[in-house]
């Protein structure tokens, strides 16, 4: 991207995130006309709807609604596209802002055609965080089957360098550039939207349900990866222990969700998807026992509601109203005893299952990584939208923790405001 | 909770468990994480989740009677762990100084006991009646002779008696009304929920488990159970066995008064004396931890009930020490006035035994004795 490809001041939209809420808002955007610089920091477009098996309640693959939005972008020229890009600052004003972005080199250029001869040769391994360290890939990978763009990257904290350069050599193409650097770049927009997304909540972090100490405890976004037959066990649902077709599994939610000492809203999504990973395993394991605890479950609206009926009415699925406050592992057999108590009939209850599934909130990415603009945060990090000021909008989970339907609402909204900013000038 | 169960809520009884430090208890949302992390719940109908939920809509004759909430030691797990901020370690504590209050009559005098206003006329009540009772019988010399100082010869050993023995008896009859009550109360309610296997209160097996619970007492092995505040638990040991002290000491020399008419002060090298010095000493140190440890902790709600407490305990063991030390070192007035000053705090401790929140002595005993008759 050159500064004289740029668009006129104040003509183009900055979309940051390349996320499900960013690809909405930047395509509804260029749909209609404008010029929209799309910026992701990963080497993908996607996000987190990229890592998941299936959508709730459709149980639909998401990586369907990815190609569309995809195919969408490969047919409008007004979206450019920028990947492993960082908006390092914005200056000025609604309708006028400067810009600047850096690009992190791929190493990798437009004329790789995925071929894999790189991948075959290269001998350094990195931890996969695509899959969320359960498996691992080389120094340069393809983040994953459909990723898009469609093109490999190198890890540079993991390659050797030049003094390695097998893949270079294997390269047929000569689209492997080692020295590569990272560039900085300038862009005048009119607007911005903050698709900047969520991470999930660090358990390790809450003390009391042993993720980090017990093998068998993994989190929700786990199980997807699981799950996914892109996954690192191929869609199947293993312990991570003894890679053992679990029996009896337990879902326990709010796991750092409504509670003051971690984050103290409701995140949403967490109580679908648990039930949407119940399926999950009942398709999978149909005599495996499913315990799901809760504080109270959350399945707004009448398709949710339908969706949780569903679910309810399984014989092997067990719904058990208390939190989860207390877990610990046999060492012989790595199953884990959850402990709470039953708030509708007043019992203690230990139950043994091999495997916990623990439903982790979303944090915005904001808190991790802060942004590089003046915007009015809460208290957690989300973007509070100041439509008095206008200029800069925030679109999805940056705004509020939501599921995909409510984030690509939100995230045309935001196309829309956008707009405005930009005809009213 | 299948039964039906017409709630009557009881609006009064929410502020006045809001106003005792159970301010937090709106806040709970019901996830039971309380009953789980607190490492002294039973399996069967754990506490505090339900309790904070009763606390909530006001059901007083349910928690009131209730006789988890004196087997709470108030460790703060709970607390800590509340994703609410919630504090049921508090709510609890509240509803057990109001328990105290029901149960102890007449009933003014608990609400006074937990009122900040009315503690001048507490502390007011003793030196009325020593000064009247004296200057009536005698019993009180403002001058008196010889060049040994002998608190006796300025406040009677007899006039002690004099208000202190029918108080005593008062205190126990108080309680004993007290208590009979609240061991139907707290069976009835097991029973009623579930809590116990026994249907019928038998004394004899009662008095069995109270024996039963003794060590665990002795040795505050629940209270060291607790996690989160387990320091509090030393602080509490030694009030609790300094306590545990002069009330032998208290009972030695009164023998030693009327069987034997040996009249104090006694000697030094006496080992009850020792005893009485440890005791005093050690009350002053614990009740100074626990004032510390209270003001060191700004997650735990401390209200008035908790200082009027320490309070009196502090000023009882530093009064007392003062008027001994006081005396070794000849200065007659001030440790004539500071015996004085001992008696009032001795006086407001004892009279106000049943109402205050020291009561829970006698009430955690009575529901730890029953937890174990009834194989909670």
């Amino acid at each position: 991207m050159t500064e004289e490809k740029a668009a006129p001041a104040g003509g183009s939209i900055l979309v940051v995130g390349g996320g499900i809420s960013g690809l909405t808002t930047a395509l509804e955007a260029a749909e209609v006309g404008y010029e929209v610089f799309l910026v992701e920091k990963n080497p993908y477009l996607g996000g987190r709807v990229a890592q998941m098996n299936q959508y709730f309640p459709k149980l639909c693959p998401p990586t369907c609604g990815l190609e569309i939005n995809f195919r969408r972008i490969k047919d409008n020229p007004k979206i450019k596209i920028l990947t492993l890009a960082e908006v390092k600052k914005v200056n000025g004003v609604s309708g006028n802002y400067d810009v600047t972005i850096k690009l992190n080199p791929r190493y990798v250029n437009e004329d790789c055609t995925v071929c894999n001869d790189c991948v075959d040769v290269c001998p350094v391994e990195r931890g996969n965080e695509f899959n969320f360290n359960m498996d691992k890939t080389k120094a340069i990978y393809r983040p994953f089957e459909m990723s898009f763009p469609m093109q490999y990257v190198i890890d540079s904290s993991a390659c050797k360098g030049a003094e390695c350069g097998k893949c270079v050599e294997a390269c047929k193409y000569n689209a492997i550039d080692l020295n590569m650097e990272a560039k900085t770049i300038n862009l005048n927009v009119g607007a911005v939207v903050w698709a900047t997304g969520w991470e999930p909540y660090d358990a390790a972090k809450i003390d009391n349900l042993g993720f980090g100490k017990h093998q068998n405890i993994i989190t929700n976004m786990m199980i997807e990866r699981l799950a996914s037959p892109n996954g690192p066990t191929k869609g199947e649902i293993l312990r991570p222990s003894d890679n053992k077709a679990p029996e009896s599994i337990a879902f326990v939610q709010c796991a750092g969700s409504r509670d003051e000492n971690h984050l103290p809203y409701c995140s949403y999504v967490c109580c679908m998807a648990s039930l949407k990973q119940t399926t999950y395993i009942r398709e999978r394991y149909p005599d495996a026992k499913i315990y799901i605890f809760y504080i109270d479950m959350r399945t707004p609206g009448q398709r949710y509601e339908k969706f949780y009926k569903k679910i309810k009415d399984d014989e092997n699925v067990f719904l058990i109203k208390g939190k989860v406050a207390e877990v610990s592992e046999d060492p012989d057999s790595g199953n884990i005893t959850v402990v709470a108590e039953n708030a509708v009939t007043g019992e203690k209850i230990s139950q043994d299952v091999e495997m916990v599934v623990l439903a982790t909130g979303m944090q915005p990415t904001t808190v991790t990584s802060k942004l590089p603009s003046e915007l009015k945060c809460s208290d957690e990090g989300f973007i509070i939208n100041d439509f008095e000021k206008g200029g800069m909008f925030a679109a999805g989970c940056a705004n509020k923790p939501a599921d995909v339907v409510s984030s690509n609402q939100n995230a045309t909204g935001m196309a829309l405001k956008a707009i405005q900013t930009l005809v009213r000038r | 909770m299948a039964d039906k169960y017409l709630i009557e809520p009881d609006l009064n009884f929410v502020k006045k468990i809001v106003g005792l430090g159970g301010d937090t208890l709106k806040k709970c949302f019901q996830c039971a994480t309380c009953s789980v992390v607190c490492p002294i719940s039973p399996d069967n109908k754990p506490f505090p989740r339900k309790e904070m939920i009763a606390a909530s809509w006001g059901l007083k004759d349910k928690l009131v009677t209730n006789a988890d909430i004196w087997l709470c030691h108030q460790c703060g797990d709970c607390s800590t762990m509340c994703p609410r901020g919630a504090r049921p370690g508090d709510v609890l504590g509240a509803i057990r100084s109001y328990a105290i209050s029901e149960y102890a009559t007449p009933k003014w005098l608990g609400e006074a006991v937990n009122d900040p206003k009315k503690l001048p006329m507490l502390l007011g009540i003793p030196v009325v009646i020593f000064i009247v009772l004296g200057l009536i019988t005698g019993l009180l010399d403002f001058s008196p002779e010889g060049d040994k100082i002998a608190h006796s010869s300025f406040f009677s050993s007899w006039l002690v008696d004099l208000i202190f023995v029918p108080l005593a008896a008062w205190v126990a009859v108080v309680f004993g009304m007290g208590i009979k009550r609240f061991v139907n109360d707290i069976h009835n309610n097991a029973v009623l929920e579930g809590k116990t296997d026994k249907t019928k209160l038998e004394i004899c097996g009662f008095l069995k488990a109270l024996v039963k619970v003794l060590p665990t007492i002795l040795k505050h092995s629940k209270f060291s159970e607790c996690g989160e505040n387990k320091d509090r638990a030393t602080a509490h040991l030694m009030v609790f066995y300094s306590f545990l002290g002069l009330f032998i000491v208290t009972n030695i020399f009164f023998v030693v008064l009327y069987v034997f008419q040996i009249h104090g002060p006694y000697s030094q090298m006496n080992p009850v004396k020792w005893l009485a010095n440890i005791s005093g000493v050690a009350l002053i140190i614990g009740s100074a931890l626990m004032i510390k440890n209270r003001l060191a902790k700004t997650d735990q709600t401390s209200s008035y009930k908790d200082w009027y407490l320490l309070g009196l305990v502090l000023g009882l063991g530093l009064s007392g020490m003062l008027t001994e030390m006081t005396r070794l070192a000849g200065f007659a007035g001030a440790s004539y006035f500071l015996y004085f000053v001992h008696l009032v705090f001795v006086f407001n401790l004892f009279a106000f035994l049943p109402f205050s929140k020291l009561a829970h002595f006698v009430y955690r005993t009575i529901a730890m004795a029953y937890a174990e008759y009834g194989n909670r």
